[in-house]
């Protein structure tokens, strides 16, 4: 029989506001274990938590985002359960009242994956398990943090690898989290299920906890699949659970003891008041908001005529399609934009880290003055090509290497000249070339474009050496 | 009905400890509180719904960097600590 | 004159310094303390340095606040930097906060002289001060009775003149209960008009500070100094509507003194004497006595019950023996750990009410009591304020009771919990409530009886209670304890 696969992610994320969400404590990432510390994070008795405002804001514009509701009413509650890396053995959560509701995450396929609502809470300390001992640290104990929960829209391996990078991308995009997946600020639970293909009922779910890669979120999906599609085929059941991924074996094991039975016993934390986002401030987020990723890939496909592979490129990472932006300002062929970027840029950006950053030697105002150069014919697309790498070594302006002289194109008869230079100077590249080394024409075409200070058209003039030796 | 099953399970929720030899009379004692606890189920349902006491919202804080307190001050009280953790120590 | 202004013209008229005053407090304390076992912890040294601060300010003729260099004491739940904060809870041995609640710090602001913290049930859970891990305070004016709880330190103190006020808390009579039996003046405050910062929670949405003293004049005078917004607690309003102590004295002609009929129910004849006499006073006062019906307040004890049992099984989940104060000597990892902690530091009461409020939230229970009881503290605070509607103060007894002899504390848990039916209905509902003195049983033991205010209207109760208190000065008696100014 085939089966389907059904999964629904809850997605936690980082907020990257300067303080911890109920006092002032910083969010930097390491530090001296303990360092991050106040009566209030590590829960000391007579406390109080106070909500800090940028967390709304920041989950405002999640919400946002993801096309999701802003609720009217919101509201905190506890989650209780004693574990030595919750300080106050309850963490402050949403439950009944969350503050995004719906939403959801179009991917390439066209299939929205709909989210059941975003809510704000406080991230648990650490704990470092060594010889039997447990060490607490609490820097991270109060660490802001969304929780996007997904419907069980997910359909396949593939999907749920997208959805991931789609939150990912526009988490970033705006601004609320780095969403590092290595460094925790971006973790995942999948829960996954089967079902016999054609079926609508859904079949029994695992969760498994705490995934921090999308390597591993695919792995242990497959494994999960595989496992449960031969559990039904052997006629067993699959047992609703928490599972971990090991990810030396890559194999999910269940998670819990009766030591950790849980009932979150949540309740409205009486500590904190109601929230209630006015819609003015919604309605302001919401004209602050950068043009989405999405919307930005359709357009410099529809407006620009950029393809659909190049547009993904530049608009995966905000930086980069600020500077696209920029450097096309007035330029009669956008897509040239794209190709030197994707190009030539790319390839001294090679990082995805990098390319997040994207921090560039030329500025997008000085490829703006080469492209409108090769735009109004001064200059030819290799000498635009060379001067390019010239400005990415330098980051000096195009015209630092590029003089008058230069400016103006090379005439058939200037072309056909320097040609035969090029042949009569260099008989051994010709033997080369003619004895079938192809590579040889590269040689002559090198010398031709030398020569004429990179004016020439390399394509023309391979044609025309080529023509030159032949004939 | 509170049943033995009942108070096993809370007390583990609470993380107490309840001897074999309490746990009848504890039963007894949780039943009989909540029969009076019960009372209000006589009560007539309620059209006001609470909120909080003063009605309040959108108390917050701003998101300035307060410094935080030294390690030493962080973990004065712990009963056990070593290299600037809390510690439980599991070792005999 | 209250016993704050008193004290603050004896220490300008340098009638008395400081540091005397404050070694006379601690000298009582000596030789009171083993009686009354009011406080669980003196700071007599602190106190001295703070006493010989405000002498050096007056050597130098600068002005004095009121409440500069007045020895004062605070309850053992209010955290104190430096100074054993222990809930009377053996689960909190030797935790010193690392900060000061936010009333401490107002009153320390004003050179206040603390002189120890004062004895308490267990997490201010219980009505006799039984609960104490330290053994209960007793009452000043026979100490073969209790002196109320959970504040019965304070009001012991303060009953036994061993400080000159002291700050209670309370959660369903806390700060009322132990006054009345006392005979000592207490109020709970509008729930938001003091920050509950640094006070060790019992039930979050229940728990106030407030001041017990010797009379209404110093009651008013405490709460002004302590009822101000705070940023870190983000329910606290502070006061409004002005000084309380200014308004003191002003006419209560015409004044609407409404009286409950269900709060006379099941009280003992004595004590319902006692508030229908004070009932009388008033009258002749010039107000009107509008009597009423409140059937809901029958509900109020097994909703305060259930809403302060749940929050209460919230609040104390974090004494798990990690970070602060008792952890157990022999265990077999970390959940066994955790659980033996709790079981040996915590006592009877104290996990009889985390069982039951962990009962009341878990799944399957949750709507039909927390959420349930939810909905009736909706119905009970409309209830109070059509009652305001008709009055402007409602009268009432603190407690059915009297003080109990010791050891007499019903061992049924309902029976004492039945003790709080008088106190329940002004938390539930977050208003202001004072007792004051009303009279004396045939023992001689005080009664007491609340006057309880619309939201943010202390200005209104206080100005009752101090007309009561000037017509009815008989009832506010001293005992043979303590410092004699």
């Amino acid at each position: 029989m085939n089966y389907e696969l059904v999964s629904g992610f809850e997605t936690h994320i980082e907020l990257s506001t300067k303080t911890k969400i109920f006092c002032g404590c910083t969010t930097q990432f390491g530090g001296e274990p303990n360092s991050h510390c106040c009566p209030v994070c590590i829960g000391l008795p007579g406390t109080l938590p106070v909500l800090n405002k940028e967390v709304v804001r920041f989950a405002v514009k999640a919400g946002l985002a993801v096309h999701g509701k802003i609720a009217e009413v919101a509201k905190m509650d506890r989650k209780n359960y004693c574990y030595p890396d919750l300080a106050k053995a309850y963490q402050i959560s949403q439950l009944y009242a969350p503050l995004i509701i719906g939403g959801y995450i179009e991917l390439s396929n066209g299939r929205k994956i709909r989210l059941h609502h975003i809510h704000i809470e406080e991230d648990a300390g650490k704990l470092i398990h060594q010889h039997g001992d447990t060490y607490v640290d609490y820097n991270r104990g109060g660490v802001p943090l969304i929780e996007i929960v997904s419907e069980p829209d997910i359909r396949s391996i593939d999907e749920a690898k997208e959805y991931v990078e789609k939150l990912q991308q526009v988490m970033r995009w705006v601004g609320i989290s780095d969403c590092k997946m290595q460094e925790g600020s971006m973790r995942c639970d999948v829960n996954i299920s089967v079902r016999p293909a054609g079926s609508e009922a859904f079949g029994t779910r695992t969760e498994i906890k705490n995934m921090n890669s999308i390597t591993n979120i695919a792995r242990a999906m497959a494994y999960e699949y595989e496992r449960q599609v031969d559990l039904l085929e052997s006629g067993g059941k699959v047992i609703q659970e928490t599972l971990r991924f090991d990810d030396a074996s890559g194999t999910t094991s269940p998670m819990r003891s009766k030591e950790d039975a849980h009932d979150y016993r949540y309740f409205r934390d009486p500590d904190l008041v109601t929230i209630n986002v006015p819609r003015d401030e919604v309605e302001r987020l919401r004209a602050e908001m950068p043009e989405l990723p999405a919307e930005k890939r359709e357009r410099y496909e529809a407006e620009y005529g950029i393809p659909e592979k190049d547009a993904a490129l530049l608009t995966k990472y905000r930086r980069i399609s600020e500077y696209f932006d920029k450097a096309i300002e007035g330029v009669k062929s956008p897509k040239t934009v794209s190709n030197f970027i994707i190009g030539q840029i790319f390839r001294r950006v090679e990082t995805e880290a990098d390319k997040e950053i994207f921090d560039v030697a030329v500025t997008p105002e000085r490829l703006n003055e080469l492209v409108r150069l090769l735009d109004s014919g001064k200059i030819r697309n290799n000498l635009a090509k060379s001067t390019l790498e010239k400005m990415l070594d330098t980051g000096k302006g195009a015209l630092d290497f590029i003089s008058e002289s230069d400016m103006g194109g090379v005439d058939d008869s200037a072309l056909l000249a320097l040609c035969q230079a090029a042949v009569a100077g260099n008989p051994k590249a010709v033997e080369d070339f003619k004895s079938g080394k192809e590579k040889a024409i590269k040689a002559l075409v090198g010398n031709v474009m030398k020569n004429s200070r990179g004016k020439a058209d390399a394509v023309a003039a391979e044609a025309k050496i080529k023509e030159l030796i032949l004939s | 009905m509170v049943t033995r099953e009942d108070v096993e399970n809370i007390a583990l929720l609470s993380k107490l400890f309840v001897p074999e030899e309490e746990l009848d009379g504890l039963t007894k004692s949780m039943q009989e509180i909540i029969d009076f606890a019960d009372a209000i189920n006589n009560a007539p349902a309620s059209a006001e719904g609470f909120d909080n006491i003063n009605n309040l919202s959108n108390v917050f804080r701003e998101d300035e960097v307060v410094p935080s307190y030294p390690v030493a001050e962080i973990l004065k009280n712990a009963p056990e600590q070593a290299e600037d953790h809390f510690l439980v120590r599991n070792r005999e | 004159m209250g016993l704050i202004q008193t004290i603050h013209e004896k220490l300008v008229s340098r009638e008395l310094s400081c540091t005397e005053l404050t070694k006379a407090y601690l000298e009582q304390i000596d030789s009171a303390n083993p009686a009354l076992n009011a406080y669980v912890c003196v700071t007599g040294e602190e106190a001295l340095a703070a006493a010989a601060a405000v002498d050096k300010k007056l050597a130098a003729g600068e002005e004095l606040g009121l409440l500069e260099g007045v020895p004062m004491a605070l309850k053992d739940n209010m955290s104190t930097k430096g100074v054993l904060t222990t809930c009377c809870s053996k689960i909190l041995t030797g935790y010193k906060p690392i900060y000061d609640a936010t009333v401490w710090e107002l009153l320390k602001a004003q050179n206040a002289v603390m002189l120890g913290k004062t004895n308490m049930d267990e997490f201010a859970m219980g009505s006799s001060c039984e609960n104490s891990c330290y053994g209960g305070a007793m009452n000043p004016f026979d100490v073969n009775h209790v002196s109320g709880g959970s504040s019965g330190g304070a009001a012991s103190a303060v009953g036994g003149n061993l400080a000159a006020y002291g700050l209670g808390s309370d959660t369903g009579g806390s700060i009322r209960q132990p006054a009345s039996f006392c005979g000592a003046v207490g109020l709970k405050p509008t729930y938001g008009a003091v920050s509950r910062y640094g006070l060790i929670a019992y039930a979050s949405s229940l728990d106030q500070i407030g001041p017990i003293t010797k009379t209404v004049e110093d009651a008013a005078v405490v709460f002004d100094a302590i009822s101000k917004p705070d940023p870190r607690d983000s329910t606290c309003l502070g006061a409004k509507g002005g000084a309380t102590a200014q308004q003191l004295g002003s006419d209560i002609k015409g004044m609407k003194v409404g009286i409950a009929r269900e709060y006379l129910d099941g009280v003992r004849d004595d004590v319902k004497q006692a508030v229908l006499n004070a009932a009388k006073t008033y009258e002749a006062l010039g107000a009107q006595i509008v009597y009423f019906d409140l059937p809901v307040l029958k509900f109020a004890l097994p909703v305060y019950y259930i809403i302060a049992c749940a929050e209460a099984s919230s609040n104390l989940g974090r004494y798990d023996g990690i970070r602060y104060g008792y952890k157990t000597a022999r265990y077999n990892g970390t959940h066994d750990m955790i659980c033996r902690t709790r079981s040996e530091g915590f006592g009877e009461e104290v996990k009889r009410r985390i069982l039951l409020g962990t009962y009341v939230l878990s799944a399957g229970y949750y709507d039909a009591y927390y959420k349930k009881a939810t909905d009736l503290r909706g119905t009970i605070i409309k209830a109070f304020n059509d009652a305001f509607a008709h009055c402007d103060v409602i009268l009432a007894p603190t407690v059915p009771m009297t003080a109990f002899e010791k050891g007499h504390a019903a061992s049924d848990p309902i029976e004492t919990y039945l003790t709080d039916i008088c106190t329940v209905p002004v938390n539930i509902a977050g208003l202001p409530a004072v007792s004051v003195p009303c009279g004396f049983n045939q023992k001689g033991m005080p009664i007491g009886m609340q006057l309880i205010g619309k939201s943010f209207d202390e200005a209104t109760i206080l100005n009752a209670a101090y007309h009561y208190q000037q017509a009815a000065p008989e009832n506010f008696t001293d005992t043979k304890w303590g410092v004699k100014l």
